[in-house]
């Protein structure tokens, strides 16, 4: 038997001849490991970049989008569990598209930017890592939404790919992420730290359960330490939990709650607090953090106004609002 | 004295003690196996969801490899790995 250890996320699976790792894609054959979803991608979508969600990189434009199966968590909320939970050769849509394709596809469909989403990632990391490089020469943007569980290393490299990644910090608590997702705290808050030291434009997301995570106290935390190890800048999106996939018992998160989190975050020092899953609700638009001007205002994914000057500034106290905007 | 003859007296009123029938046996013994069932039903999950997250999955093998002969699939080389060390491979749980 001729087993192997991965070293790519910190499960740091030891994976027997002809297992998988806890991905369920990364698969030992013949005493190699194996990235049995490189090229062969489950999910092909064009998305609005606010659907990322990503607020301050390139507002409204359009990204290709692509997924293969498998996840290193295994959250009860999942709402992508169809594409996450399951390995490759229990897909029932797979497509055929290898770095070179997809980039030629999205340039094809106007795209100015390629994201890496809906499942993690992570585990399928040498698909991203080609087809970014690719990208990366043909002048396309490279973003990622992950949930960070990724080992130092492995992140440091595909950062000099990156050009923006929206990261789920799911909880300031680790026993809500052994409990909910089964991975752990740290290594989230250390790839945090390491995508900002990169200088990869960083936004984050954190769903809010009810009666889970939604504690103030811990809210309170979790921006405060964003503001400490992130910088006040880093837009934080507050996102409407949905029952769903093994967590049917607890009811959609409350506006209110949402709100009252909201407020706990910019009291913290975060400047830019986002409300997301909430259609037409005012903290979906950009607000100017001086003198709080509607700089962008948005419903749902689209961007129906953008009153940014050229370089970024407000248009009324001429302040430099953070991101990336052309 | 008194509550000696109150007892006989209980007695000799109060109905017999039924004693089991076979009715009742198989009643019970549907009840246990119902038990039972559930109980082997709820172990097997909380094996299957202790197994979640410990390091490596059982897979179908033969299904991937028909995947990759067929082109659905890829053997692609991963990065980040090694073979696995003498300390690394007693992590090693045998699957179910």
């Amino acid at each position: 038997m001729t087993a192997v250890a991965c070293e790519l996320c910190p499960r740091r699976c030891v994976i027997p001849e002809g297992g998988a790792g806890d991905c369920r894609i990364r698969v030992n054959l013949g005493g190699k490991l194996r990235a049995t979803t490189y090229g062969r991608p489950s999910a092909i979508h064009i998305d609005p970049m606010e659907k990322k969600p990503l607020f301050h990189f390139h507002p409204g434009t359009s990204v290709f989008s692509i997924a293969t199966a498998g996840c290193n968590l295994h959250c009860l909320n999942c709402q992508n569990w169809q594409l996450s939970q399951r390995g490759g050769e229990e897909m029932e849509q797979i497509y055929r598209a290898d770095p070179p394709e997809v980039v030629k596809a999205a340039k094809e469909q106007g795209c100015k930017s390629l994201a890496y989403t809906y499942s993690d990632p992570v585990v399928f990391y040498e698909y991203v890592y080609d087809t970014s490089a690719i990208a990366r020469r043909a002048g396309l943007n490279n973003t990622y939404h992950t949930a960070g569980y990724i080992n130092p290393k492995p992140l440091r490299r595909l950062c000099k790919l990156l050009d923006a990644s929206n990261t789920d910090l799911k909880a300031f608590d680790d026993g809500f992420y052994r409990r909910v997702t089964g991975a752990t705290l740290q290594p989230v808050l250390d790839a945090l730290v390491t995508l900002r030291e990169e200088g990869v434009w960083l936004e984050v997301t954190n769903l809010l359960i009810p009666t889970l995570n939604d504690d103030l106290a811990m809210i309170r935390r979790m921006a405060t330490w964003m503001r400490d190890e992130l910088g006040a800048d880093t837009p934080l999106h507050l996102s409407r939990f949905q029952p769903q996939y093994r967590m049917r018992n607890l009811p959609p998160t409350p506006v209110e709650a949402l709100d009252r989190a909201r407020r706990e975050a910019l009291d913290a020092g975060l400047r830019y607090v986002y409300i997301g899953n909430v259609p037409g609700h005012e903290a979906n638009s950009t607000y100017c953090p001086t003198d709080g001007t509607l700089l962008i205002r948005r419903v749902g994914f689209m961007v129906v106004e953008n009153k940014l000057t050229a370089d970024g500034r407000c248009p009324t106290c001429n302040q430099t609002i953070p991101g990336v905007w052309k | 004295m008194r509550d000696l003859h109150a007892l006989k007296s209980l007695a000799l009123t109060h109905p017999r003690v039924r004693h089991w029938h076979r009715r009742e046996a198989r009643f019970v013994g549907l009840v246990a196996l119902t038990a039972l069932v559930i109980a082997l039903q709820l172990s097997e999950g909380l094996r299957m969801a202790g197994r979640e997250g410990t390091g490596w999955r059982t897979v179908d093998t033969a299904a991937i490899q028909r995947g990759i002969d067929a082109g659905d699939l890829r053997d692609r080389e991963a990065d980040w790995y090694h073979p696995a060390t003498p300390v690394e491979r007693k992590q090693v749980v045998e699957g179910p």
